[in-house]
């Protein structure tokens, strides 16, 4: 039995050398050639693997990266005191978070020359006015995406939020629709249907918000945030709300396996919820320089097209434009015009009481039935 | 006798089939040449030599794999011991201190873990902090089994044993630890599980810039199941099979030895 | 220190003070300090104010003048009583959490039986192999369910199929209660077969052999002889699917349909989308305190003072 214990241990310790020691040894290798390594702290699969290659050259180091698929994952471990991150991807509601609670650093503009190449439309947003702290990267919308033939089939209209509220057009897709499994964009979807602000946060109209989901909950197959895409793909969705990028992989996928029918996607005509996702300096980051580089490298248009063509994620990047494949720029749900963008708007912080209130009727929504 | 044991295996066989259809279709859509895991496209092996080529997932299952071995050594130990003391000396507090970290549900112990380790401690976080916390809530499961293991056991021999001048190491070395080894291995293994799978705990706990298995295919589900994704499970299926395969075979040889001394 | 106080125990010195506390010493001082102080940190942060931005508003007033409330209150219990929507959720989760313990329990005794009565050189094997699905990741083996449940999949149109036979309705099986169960039972089965195999193996055969001398039936013997003897390893492996299955959020997130919250939903959505972690802790302790005076309940019915000693 000693003999059992002795060699498990053995065993044990053998495998974790063996591990460590090929662990390690890789890690010099890299260590020995690139010293320095910049931390970012991003959103999955945000960044194209050729620009990481590229940058890499380019600065001598090495670029590590840490995900969340969230930013309330990403504020949840800041808000405990994690460090040791150069860089964040926020979206706007977040950084305002960030930026009132004073742990990001100021940018020094001198470093990003390339800041000339951002949309003046996408700067100046409220939530880091004059782009102190904070420097466009990406933006998506949250929108509607369809399985096109079923839709026409169905004779359903695409250009509204009507299509996953309105009973008499859910009847016909009973089951085959999913929402999102998020307070705010949920909420935002109904309010911007019942022709009011995302971010109004009037208990009447949140009352109203939610009659409307619970009369429509029946009609929907889940809350769903990320399944959505393969399930659309697959022909077991033939609706969905969910974020403009996925939309883009949904359709890819569809197309890419050669199915019968198409997967596109509308921004409703009652507006939408817009979300930029910007990069910012975390204060607890100890590469600010090599941070700014990365920056500047990221808003330089070859670099900033790739993520576009990559994702399709839209792109606040004006000499980009002329790097995008032409069926992502021409497409209205990733790149809106003029009159439409007017329509959309970027969520904006709920205060703490605002917060639990949102968090009850979430719960209550989820709970109860009409 | 006969007619029990038809019954007995046909109802273990379904339960055996229930663990394992899912499995198969993750085995063989790791094999599938289509990027959607919906239908049988064709053969192929391009999704594992893309595995071999990923750096970052690579360097995430050998640092998960550390982990999972470490925490689960340490969680194997501590828990039988836990699991002993819960049996023998009636401490009232201990039974509540092993089923609370079970109890408590993981995202509140993974928050609390993070401010601790880094408000309280001042620790910088890195594979240690991970295998302290995996080890916390491993120990408990651990414990739980080795105790009912122990349970309704006859306390007489390990009484005799002690009459017999034996000391409390020698009576737990030749009869103790045998009696309970099954639990032991039990909870082990379910350590390593545990540990391998755990997404939240090591999302707070995890440091910077070490990539670690649970997130990393977090990640890319979250973008959409790929068929890589099921390459990285079949292997680690695989790999936990063998080194279990390799530790029974000692242990055999070990435990046949014993029994003739 | 160490050698020593193990040559003292070669040596046979009377002490068993200093075996109990070699043997109960280190978890408990591990446990003390890794989840006891972490606890404790989070009975405190029930009791202050969520940050107006996230994380916690301070206890001490900073120096500069804000407007946030501070200091220490009771506010998140006075919320959690006075609504009937938590304790609702709590009852739909122990609701479901009963389905799935009971579940796996039917579907794992058998299985633990069965390895127990198969040949020594086979057990570990079978023990194994009910482990291994489980070093492949977790979500995989839930989205693989979603692929087995999905309303084209082959599954789906046999159990329509059987339906319609009957002139049922057809129904479907993703996004529903009944995938919720059948993830989280597909999710803690080896919890309760592995207390149940370990308890089962120690059992002495001679006792059924006994009983069938005295002429019980195969059943007889089953009721009166194996079922009352395995209850610490039911009570254990109840205990493990129990209490996950409380705190999972992931299953009813992937499985469930539009109306499947759960308690750990609940509790996830505090700290990582409403930012409100006094209220989370809240929650957290609630629950942590119903799953422990319910183990204790459970922990003396299943006390194994009648059970004849093996």
């Amino acid at each position: 039995m000693i003999r059992f214990c002795a060699s498990t241990a053995l065993l044990t310790i053998l495998s974790a050398v063996f591990l460590v020691t090929g662990c390690s040894s890789q890690d010099q290798n890299t260590a020995a050639s690139r010293e320095k390594v910049l931390h970012l702290f991003n959103w999955n699969n945000y960044i194209a693997p050729e620009t990481v290659k590229q940058f890499e050259q380019s600065c001598n180091c090495r670029l590590s990266q840490d995900y969340y698929s969230d930013n309330e994952e990403m504020l949840a471990k800041l808000a405990a005191g994690a460090s040791g991150y150069d860089l964040i991807v926020p979206t706007g509601n977040a950084m305002s978070t960030l930026i009132h609670q004073g742990v990001v650093r100021p940018l020094d503009k001198s470093l990003l020359p390339n800041l000339k190449n951002i949309n003046p439309s996408h700067l100046n947003n409220t939530f880091d006015p004059d782009n102190k702290y904070s420097v466009p990267y990406a933006y998506t919308v949250t929108l509607l995406g369809f399985n096109q033939q079923k839709i026409i089939e169905l004779g359903l209209p695409t250009d509204s939020w009507s299509l996953i509220f309105e009973p008499k057009y859910l009847k016909k897709i009973k089951g085959r629709v999913t929402v999102l499994d998020s307070q705010r964009e949920l909420m935002s979807a109904a309010l911007k249907y019942l022709g009011y602000s995302a971010n109004d946060a009037n208990e009447l109209h949140w009352q109203e918000a939610r009659n409307l989901i619970l009369r429509a909950k029946p009609y929907w197959a889940a809350f769903s945030n990320t399944s959505y895409i393969k399930e659309l793909a697959v022909g077991n969705l033939w609706v969905a709300h969910g974020y403009s990028n996925d939309m883009f992989k949904a359709a890819l996928d569809a197309k890419k396996t050669g199915r019968k029918f198409i997967i596109d996607y509308s921004i409703p005509r009652e507006g939408a919820v817009l979300a930029l996702d910007s990069m910012v300096l975390h204060q607890s980051g100890t590469h600010p320089e090599l941070s700014h580089q990365f920056i500047n490298f990221m808003l330089d248009g070859r670099n900033s097209a790739e993520l576009t063509n990559l994702t399709g994620s839209g792109n606040p990047n004006m000499s980009a434009v002329q790097f995008i494949q032409p069926e992502i720029i021409d497409n209205k749900a990733i790149f809106p015009d003029q009159e439409l963008f007017t329509r959309l708007e970027m969520l904006q912080d709920l205060d703490r009481t605002q917060r639990r209130r949102l968090s009850r009727l979430w719960t209550e929504i989820k709970l109860r039935n009409l | 006798m006969r007619r029990r044991n038809i019954w007995l295996w046909s109802a273990a066989a379904s339960a055996y089939a229930f663990l394992y259809i899912p499995l198969i279709i993750v085995v063989v859509y790791s094999f599938n040449d289509s990027k959607l895991n919906a239908e049988w496209v064709g053969f192929t092996l391009s999704w594992y030599v893309a595995l071999f080529n990923n750096q970052e997932m690579l360097t995430a299952a050998r640092n998960s794999l550390i982990i999972a071995v470490c925490a689960s050594f340490c969680a194997t130990i501590l828990g039988t011991m836990a699991g002993l003391a819960m049996n023998r000396y009636k401490l009232k507090f201990l039974p509540v201190l092993v089923f609370a970290p079970v109890a408590m549900p993981e995202i509140l112990l993974g928050v609390a873990l993070l401010l601790f380790f880094l408000q309280v401690l001042n620790l910088t976080l890195g594979m240690i902090s991970i295998i302290i916390a995996h080890t916390t809530f491993c120990i408990g499961f651990v414990a739980i089994i080795v105790r009912a293991r122990l349970q309704g056991m006859d306390e007489s021999i390990f009484e005799a044993a002690r009459d017999l001048g034996a000391t409390p190491w020698l009576t737990f070395r030749l009869i103790t630890l045998p009696l309970i080894m099954p639990a032991v291995v039990a909870g082990a293994l379910m350590s390593f599980t545990l540990s391998i799978d755990d997404f939240v705990i090591t999302f707070f706990t995890k440091g910077v810039g070490e990539p670690v298995l649970p997130i990393q295919i977090y990640t890319m589900i979250k973008v959409a199941v790929t068929p890589e994704v099921n390459a990285v499970s079949t292997l680690l299926m695989l790999l936990t099979l063998t080194m279990i395969i390799i530790a029974t075979k000692l242990d055999s040889g070990a435990l046949r030895r014993e029994t003739k001394q | 220190m160490m050698p020593a106080l193990f040559s003292m125990i070669r040596n046979g010195v009377k002490e068993n003070r200093v075996t109990k506390w070699l043997v109960s010493g280190p978890p408990l001082v591990f446990l003390l300090v890794f989840f006891v102080t972490p606890s404790l940190i989070m009975l405190l942060t029930s009791l202050r104010f969520p940050g107006e931005f996230g994380g916690l508003a301070p206890i001490t007033l900073p120096t500069k003048t804000t407007q946030e409330e501070h200091g220490l209150t009771l506010e998140t219990y006075q919320f959690f009583f006075s609504d009937i929507l938590y304790a609702e959720v709590f009852l739909k989760s122990f609701v479901v959490a009963s389905t799935s313990t009971l579940i796996c329990l039917i579907m794992a005794y058998p299985l633990a039986l069965l390895i127990t009565r198969s040949e020594k050189r086979f057990r570990n094997l079978m023990v194994l192999l009910v482990v291994l699905p489980f070093a492949s990741n977790f979500l995989i083996r839930i989205y693989a369910w979603m692929i087995i449940l999905g309303p084209e999949s082959v599954f789906s149109h046999f159990i329509n199929g059987v339906l319609s036979a009957f002139g049922v309705a057809p129904v479907t099986l993703l996004f529903s209660p009944f995938a919720v169960i059948v993830g989280m039972v597909y999710v803690h089965l080896p919890f309760m077969v592995l207390p149940l195999y370990t308890n089962l193996e120690k059992h002495d055969p001679a006792l059924l052999d006994a009983a069938q001398d005295l002429g019980a039936n195969a059943w007889q013997r089953f009721w009166h002889v194996t079922w009352p003897l395995s209850l610490p390893g039911v009570f254990s492996g109840s205990v493990l699917v129990f209490i996950p299955v409380l705190g999972m959020f992931a299953v009813p997130d992937i499985l469930g349909g539009t109306g499947d919250i759960l308690i750990g939903n609940l509790i996830k959505d505090q700290f990582l989308g409403t930012r409100d972690w006094p209220f989370g802790s809240t929650l957290s302790i609630m629950l942590t305190l119903a799953v422990l005076a319910i183990t204790a309940l459970a922990a003396r019915l299943a006390r194994p003072t009648s059970i004849p000693k093996g």
